[in-house]
């Protein structure tokens, strides 16, 4: 008879950033908790050997190289960190999937400031009526370049890191701004 | 970079049976299935000690979301009891120490065979239900190329078809269990082979419930507050199981969710489908202790 096996601090931290991003991409525009500050965790929770990354950030590739995930163009990747970003242009590139096979669209990461900036309303499944949410430190336009690549069901779903905390925005939300 | 870095300790056994890049994938397809309420998104699969078609597609969805907290409970058609609800649970803890439960209202994850407990679940609540056959469009499209090919094309005028022909020959939708159902007003799903009387518990509930198919391969998802829809006709209202006036023989709950027992003389006999439910209605008849949370159906009506 085996022992119980425990979880290694990797296997729990994992876990942890795994609950973190269910939890928000289930519920978009509700902030949750990361096990650690940054885009580490989610790196380590999600990458391996399958996936195509591109990463905007040169700070994040060694640890993207680590999980032994293959680097790639925007235009091919399936998981995109985009980082702190200065202008909406990438997400022209970002592959939004088929109508055959829309989990193919990217899931894409990007820095911003949760609690400050432009106020906007989602609405959409995983949201009780409406939900609203300031997200600071995006490029002007960054709605509207988005709006006008989903084609639901294709598109890609939008992490949003500020330190530890996660909000997201998958592609079957409909996002307002005010 | 060293070796040590490249490398891991030694484990007898993955934490939670499944190794990393099996729970990796598995995490980035169940992201890709929330994202898209209710499509079939293809996953990998992997072999558990299990045979395909028991429960296999759940137990990995469990397996990845499991921590040494979450408090598992396992039902299958209602019961915490039966040998394949036992193992799957005994299974879990063992490869993951999680705590079990029976108490619907106790547990963080629910992984379920063809059932949705008759009490309300919460936010914070996962329910993971397995699914022998996750294509709605089967009984009319045996080639599951062209199933895809329909659902890219949200070309679902068959499946009217298929109950505006029930109700011609039979004068009712005969669809007993896996009643279609559209979700987010875009992807036709089976709801697994919940009762109709379950289906209108996934319309808005509040939690998250995950489908996993694990011998068809395919994982989909109804997150919290989505609309799920019953197919029907505007003049053919949805009708659930006629069981709100039916009274359990054991615990004496009425306006639930029934098992028919067949008697001797030819009659039948009733017992609550829901195990716990049936259990928590004997405590509070012996003066035992009220333990019944909120329930969905309310005096045999779903309350809105």
């Amino acid at each position: 008879m085996l022992a119980t096996p425990t979880p290694s601090l990797a296997e729990t931290r994992d876990n942890a950033a795994f609950d973190a991003l269910l939890w928000a991409l289930s519920r978009p525009g509700l902030p949750r908790d990361l096990p650690e500050p940054g885009e580490q965790s989610i790196v380590t929770a999600l990458l391996d050997r399958e996936c195509l990354v591109y990463a905007a950030d040169p700070l994040l590739m060694p640890e993207i190289m680590r999980t032994g995930a293959e680097l790639a163009d925007i235009n091919k990747a399936d998981h995109v960190f985009l980082g702190a970003m200065d202008t909406s242009d990438p997400l022209a590139d970002i592959i939004i999937g088929s109508d055959y096979y829309p989990d193919v669209g990217a899931t894409v990461i990007v820095r911003a400031s949760i609690g400050s900036g432009p106020a906007l309303r989602l609405t959409g499944p995983g949201i009780d009526g409406a939900v609203k949410v300031q997200l600071g430190g995006l490029p002007d336009g960054f709605w509207k370049v988005r709006a006008a690549r989903l084609r639901y069901p294709m598109g890609f779903d939008l992490f949003f890191v500020d330190g530890a905390r996660v909000v997201a925005v998958p592609r079957s939300t409909t996002v307002e701004e005010f | 970079m060293s070796l040590s870095t490249l490398t891991k300790p030694w484990e007898a056994m993955s934490y939670g049976f499944l190794d990393g890049s099996a729970k990796r994938e598995l995490r980035r397809k169940m992201l890709k299935s929330v994202a898209v309420p209710g499509c079939q998104t293809p996953y990998a699969s992997r072999e558990v000690p299990m045979a395909r078609g028991w429960g296999t597609g759940g137990l990995q969805v469990s397996l990845t979301l499991v921590n040494p907290q979450t408090r598992v409970k396992v039902i299958d058609q209602g019961a915490d009891d039966s040998v394949n609800a036992a193992s799957i649970r005994r299974f879990i803890s063992r490869v993951a120490g999680t705590p079990t439960t029976m108490d619907t209202l106790e547990a963080d994850l629910i992984q379920s065979r063809h059932r949705i407990p008759e009490e309300i679940l919460r936010e914070d609540q996962v329910l993971v239900l397995q699914v022998p056959n996750p294509e709605p469009l089967r009984p009319v499209q045996p080639n599951m190329s062209i199933a895809r090919q329909m659902h890219a094309d949200a070309d679902y005028g068959r499946m009217w078809l298929q109950l505006y022909e029930q109700i011609v020959r039979s004068g009712r939708v005969m669809q007993g269990a896996s009643y279609p159902s559209l979700v987010h007003g875009r992807h036709v799903m089976t709801p697994s082979p919940i009762p109709r009387w379950d289906v209108p518990k996934l319309h808005m509930a509040k939690h998250l419930t995950i489908l996993s198919a694990g011998r068809e391969k395919r994982i989909f998802a109804v997150p919290p507050y989505t609309k799920v829809e019953p197919l029907v006709f505007s003049d053919v209202p949805y009708k659930v199981e006629e069981h709100g006036h039916l009274t359990c023989t054991r615990s004496g709950a009425t306006g639930f969710f029934m098992n028919e027992i067949p008697q001797d003389d030819g009659s039948s006999a009733f017992e609550v489908s829901d195990s716990e439910w049936g259990v928590k209605t004997i405590r509070a008849r012996d003066g035992e202790g009220e333990s019944r949370g909120e329930t969905w159906y309310k005096d045999g009506e779903m309350s809105e």
